[in-house]
């Protein structure tokens, strides 16, 4: 499993929410190249982004910042937030993103996830509260459980699903060990696993869970890592068959 | 400073590769000008997306003879990715268009009952010693994204990866060099590729 240190920025700073909740920030620092480099210096082999102004707005208002990151790292930047026509998605790829998240987009029209898919790697962004899957930066329910959409999404050529737990976001209490394994159960794509990471313990046992002899493609990580409590280094050196 | 030329023709992103190997000290200027190319100690030649739309955009800008000449004159020539798929003779995923045909051998879709594309880290499996992973970890891990691979004669092959079976990881052949990974995403493992190929480079052979 791969860790993906987190970098969700808001207003051209590094930020993590509590339960996606706009109100309820802590801010990180304000060099978001600075705070890429030292994960990587550290072994990470990925980078995740979030743009939080595009997720909520539509405005990309952090997509230099997500471009610089992608400039300056030799490991792939995976970028979500507001990725929601094929010039979001080329301008990212242009930048040198590895891998573009869509999730209020591929809900609301899979062809486009399809359009995009075609001509580079899409993952999904599933962003769920108990099973309903939220919209617009967390803002709104769509009134579909996770696994419908799953369903729905498994042909689009995503490469993979990023599922997010609204409910433990932040909060690093655990992630929900129980949710992620139905996911496994209902779609084939890789998944990565995000919220709730609150210890190496929490990591270890989402590089432990299997569900029909498959394993997590990743987890991502932010909270935790920026309170100290879940060290890049020692993280990859904790999870199985990692370039650490 | 080694200089280092990109060849740049019009597809996306050829800057990660450029400032990688600014990164491990090379000179690396993106270009399609032949006389800065000829000038060069080292020749990369990146490539992402389908095959059939790079072969157009390298012929298009007139760079498939001078990729043959530089090859041909035993400059040191790394391909990466798609720049890989394309030095050989054609591909499975456009049938239509030739490749360079400067290595013998074809370009094949991934076998069915693995995901395509193979999006991921990888572990490289050395084939012999080659220069190429001279001074890169062991184990040493790669970045892959690619649904096709290379189908060609073994003695080239100098690394591969398992992915349903063996994968061409990369091949070489004199001063020719290339890789399905990407070294310049592929952390300690493609800097240290990167950094053989400039020493290549700088000593004027590969």
């Amino acid at each position: 499993m791969d860790l993906y240190p987190a970098i969700d920025l808001r207003g051209g700073k590094v930020v993590q929410l509590t339960q996606g909740d706009f109100d309820r920030e802590r801010i990180h620092g304000d060099d978001p190249v600075a705070v890429a480099r030292a994960f990587v210096d550290a072994g990470a082999q990925w980078i995740h982004t979030v743009d939080l102004d595009a997720a909520r707005t539509g405005e990309p208002l952090n997509r230099r910042l997500i471009a610089a990151i992608a400039g300056s790292v030799d490991v792939p930047v995976q970028a979500g937030g507001g990725v929601r026509s094929l010039e979001d998605a080329a301008e990212l790829a242009d930048a040198g993103v590895a891998r573009v998240v869509m999730g209020t987009a591929a809900m609301e029209s899979p062809e486009l996830v399809e359009a995009i898919a075609a001509r580079q790697p899409v993952a999904l962004g599933l962003d769920v509260r108990g099973r309903e899957v939220a919209v617009k930066g967390w803002q709104e329910g769509s009134g579909t459980d996770i696994a419908d959409a799953l369903r729905r999404l498994e042909n689009v050529g995503a490469s993979a699903v990023v599922v997010t737990q609204i409910a433990v976001e932040g909060l690093m209490g655990g992630p929900d060990l129980e949710g992620l394994a139905e996911v496994l159960r209902s779609t084939s794509l890789d998944v990565i696993a995000s919220g709730g990471v609150g210890s190496l313990d929490d990591l270890i046992a989402l590089d432990d869970l299997v569900v029909d002899g498959r394993h997590l493609a990743g987890a991502i990580v932010g909270t935790a890592i920026y309170e100290g409590r879940v060290p890049v280094d020692e993280a990859i050196r904790s999870l199985a068959g990692n370039p650490a | 400073m080694t200089l280092i030329a990109v060849l740049d023709y019009g597809i996306g992103n050829l800057r990660s590769a450029q400032k990688a190997l600014e990164h491990v000290g090379a000179d690396a200027r993106l270009t399609a000008d032949p006389a800065l190319i000829r000038d060069a100690a080292g020749v990369v030649l990146p490539g992402v997306g389908a095959l059939g739309r790079c072969m157009q955009a390298l012929r298009a800008a007139g760079l498939d003879a001078i990729t043959e000449e530089v090859i041909d004159a035993g400059v040191p020539f790394l391909g990466i990715c798609v720049g890989m798929q394309m030095l050989f003779e054609r591909s499975e995923e456009s049938p239509d268009e030739r490749g360079l045909g400067i290595l013998p051998g074809a370009v094949r879709r991934l076998p069915d009952g693995v995901k395509r594309p193979q999006m991921q880290w990888n572990l490289l499996e050395r084939r012999g010693d080659p220069p190429l992973l001279a001074q890169a970890p062991d184990p040493a891990w790669a970045y892959f994204v690619h649904s096709y691979s290379a189908d060609t004669e073994d003695e080239l092959v100098t690394s591969t990866c398992d992915y349903g079976g063996p994968v061409v990881a990369s091949v070489g052949r004199g001063n020719l060099w290339a890789t399905q990974f990407h070294p310049e995403k592929s952390g300690r493992t493609g800097l240290a590729v990167l950094r053989a190929f400039v020493d290549a480079a700088e000593e004027g052979r590969a």
